[in-house]
């Protein structure tokens, strides 16, 4: 596996980019070597991403050296597809019907229509990366806390989720707490969204391309107020000042959180810990809110519109977004596999042997609600970061951003 | 002849960067689509509809004059202290000098070690003396002091160099006179040392002006890619990237560099004339 660097003469190899924490990329491996036992006549060289690989996409590909397949994010693939740096893969689909029956059968809607963009195609889903909660079952046990629901069809809500952060946050006799209730390994800004999606209101309507995004609305701020408040009124989630020293994941795996908020590409990270109990459990809704709702994380692989081996890459995609690459992903714990076999399937169950909620994973999907498509949300991650924080500091409430952040959102996302 | 292979590398290097770029900045360009001609809407863009120019050129200023007025009167006294023939100046000398070898980038990142709010080693330092923990480069108000204290510890070192030098040659024998006159080190310091290595602290102060108006890679590692804690660090070379890289925004960010270069023109022909008419005032009292 080659770090993003100079590239031998390697010629006649499809490259194929993707970013993973270390953990991930192992997996990974797995799936590239079963397609290259598979397809011995094609070689695949592995491109691993550094921290920001949106920008090394468009780097690559600026100067012509666009990697063949490229790993897709729900978020920001719109930029490269608006852009034509990606093939529209229904031209590939219409010259293999018999796959794209199979595709259609065996495909979740929310996840295949996420890279749907101006009637292209840009990338077929590969895995669901969702956000929901990992806890530590032996913190509850120890402090007497009833265990958390084990499916999206059984809410829990924002009070009853505090009052677990609270019976499981702990302060030493200095006051400095030794144990969280409540850790955030996601992007702070988004999870707060989420909050906010759970009362009952979503990012944006329409998903794909809007003009607007739901941060003026009351009902949806409530939620990330209620976020904010976790960390600086009820003081159950560490600030940004405490999780400078120790990473939030960190925190949970060394048994000093009781909740994370994570998505898939952390189990294997929390699978490997010595001594972890562990168990996952839905995202808390808000009293606005009617139903338990993750978000519609995904990423898929793309083809790039420049690549010389079009073909070949084809076989690639359909291996690892087909039934027998999502099997490989399924057993391998590497993802959360889309296609309704691969999901349902023994291997799958058996790699998470571990966890008894395995429904939250498996009813994911279904219960997944969008984030916004948009090429421009590059420039509206700049704006929620710079406007969302003060918020989640504690230093203005939730309802600000009705004014400011709303404001300049809409005006990014109206521009012709 | 012999001048061609020199002015084939500024050609190639230097002019051909430079045309391209205003080239660039009268269109607008992702690198992907072919770039469409929108003459000087970039820059009607820049001073007219972007709240964020403002804070950049506001926080640039800061950060320019919280780098540079700091480090002259650091790297003066450094210097001043460090021309004495003193036993084990040679050692004091290569500390001083050492940040000059060590990377931004690399001085960024343990100086994020540094700043952290409860475990760095500058609140663990305070907490002895019994100042609560400051929360360095997570709040807005002192995460732009925090930038400009590193700024100045990686300044100074070159500041320092310079005005050695040239405190080096300043004659004795106006040391000497001055001794004789009864007049104390300070006074010799203000009165004989500064006065006399003006020319050398106004290239300084060029130098460092411009150097700091177009901090990027500081500022990027150690407070992060859009700016610091809600724009505090938000400073024109942040801003450059963040559209050029972040946005695809290459057309605009062309803009902004010019309009970094005409300022920073106007203020280094501004520096320079003043220590002109300095210099030429100083001349007439002594005649």
């Amino acid at each position: 596996m080659w770090p993003t660097a100079c590239s031998s003469d390697d010629d006649d190899a499809l490259t194929f980019f993707f970013a993973a924490n270390p953990e991930e990329a192992d997996a990974r491996q797995r799936v590239v070597d079963a397609f290259q036992r598979r397809h011995p006549d094609i070689k695949v060289r592995t491109l691993l991403s550094g921290a920001d690989p949106l920008q090394h996409m468009s780097i690559y590909c600026a100067g012509g050296k666009c990697p063949d397949i490229l790993m897709a994010w729900d978020l920001t693939y719109a930029g490269l597809a608006d852009r034509g740096v990606l093939l529209d893969l229904n031209t590939m689909l219409a010259q293999d019907k018999a796959f794209a029956a199979q595709l259609k059968a065996e495909s979740i809607p929310s996840l295949y229509q996420t890279f749907t963009f101006n009637g292209g195609q840009y990338a077929l889903p590969e895995q669901w990366s969702g956000n929901f909660l990992f806890y530590n079952k032996k913190l509850f046990a120890d402090a007497g806390v009833r265990p958390p629901p084990g499916r999206w069809e059984q809410p829990w809500s924002f009070n009853e989720f505090l009052d677990t952060a609270k019976a499981l946050t702990k302060r030493g006799r200095s006051g400095r707490v030794s144990q969280w209730g409540y850790v955030d390994s996601w992007v702070a800004s988004y999870a707060a969204g989420l909050f906010g999606m759970n009362n009952g209101v979503p990012w944006s309507t329409p998903r794909t391309n809007p003009t607007h995004l739901n941060f003026d609305n009351e009902t949806f701020l409530e939620g990330v107020q209620f976020y904010a408040d976790l960390a600086h009124k009820h003081r159950v989630a560490p600030t940004s000042s405490d999780t400078q020293s120790m990473s939030t994941m960190d925190l949970f795996i060394s048994g000093r959180a009781a909740m994370a908020l994570g998505g898939h590409w952390r189990y294997q990270t929390v699978d490997r810990a010595n001594g972890l109990d562990f168990d996952i459990t839905v995202l808390p809704t808000g009293p606005k809110g009617h139903v338990a709702r993750s978000n519609i994380g995904t990423t898929g692989l793309a083809i790039a519109a420049s690549s010389r081996r079009k073909q070949q890459a084809w076989e690639f995609v359909k291996f690892a977004t087909g039934p027998v690459g999502q099997a490989v992903i399924a057993e391998s714990k590497l993802f959360v596999p889309v296609l309704r076999s691969a999901i349902t399937s023994a291997g799958f169950a058996e790699a998470h042997a571990r966890i008894d909620n395995l429904h939250v994973l498996t009813g994911g999907p279904a219960h997944s609600e969008g984030m916004p498509i948009t090429p421009e949300w590059t420039k509206i991650v700049a704006l929620m970061d710079r406007n969302i924080g003060p918020v989640l500091r504690g230093v203005r409430p939730a309802t600000s951003l009705a004014n400011g952040l709303s404001h300049a959102v809409d005006e990014v996302l109206r521009k012709p | 002849m012999f001048v061609a292979p020199n002015l084939a590398a500024v050609a190639v290097f230097m002019l051909f960067p430079l045309g391209f770029s205003l080239y660039m900045s009268l269109q607008n360009w992702d690198l992907f689509r072919p770039a469409k001609f929108v003459g000087l809407a970039n820059y009607r863009g820049l001073f007219t509809g972007d709240p964020l120019f403002a804070i950049a050129l506001r926080n640039t200023v800061v950060y320019t004059v919280g780098t540079v007025v700091p480090t002259i009167l650091i790297s003066l006294a450094v210097a001043g202290v460090l021309n004495r023939e003193v036993r084990g100046i040679a050692i004091f000398r290569t500390i001083i000098f050492l940040p000059l070898a060590v990377s931004s980038v690399v001085m960024a990142v343990v100086w994020q070690f540094v700043f952290n709010t409860n475990n760095g080693l500058l609140n663990i330092m305070l907490s002895w003396i019994g100042i609560g923990p400051i929360p360095w480069l997570v709040d807005p108000k002192w995460a732009m002091l925090s930038l400009c204290t590193v700024s100045v510890w990686r300044s100074v070192p070159f500041a320092t160099v310079i005005l050695l030098a040239a405190m080096q040659g300043v004659p004795e024998n106006l040391y000497e006179a001055a001794k004789l006159d009864g007049a104390g080190e300070l006074r010799q310091f203000v009165s004989i040392t500064v006065p006399l290595i003006r020319g050398a602290v106004s290239f300084v102060m060029v130098i460092s002006t411009i150097h700091a108006f177009q901090a990027f890679d500081l500022v990027y590692v150690l407070t992060g890619r859009n700016g610091g804690p809600e724009t505090a660090t938000y400073v024109f070379g942040i801003m450059l990237f963040q559209h050029a890289f972040g946005f695809l925004e290459f057309g605009y960010a062309s803009a902004l560099a010019w309009v970094i270069f005409a300022i920073l023109l106007v203020l280094t022909v501004l520096q320079l004339r003043l220590g002109r008419r300095r210099a030429a005032q100083e001349e007439r009292s002594w005649a």
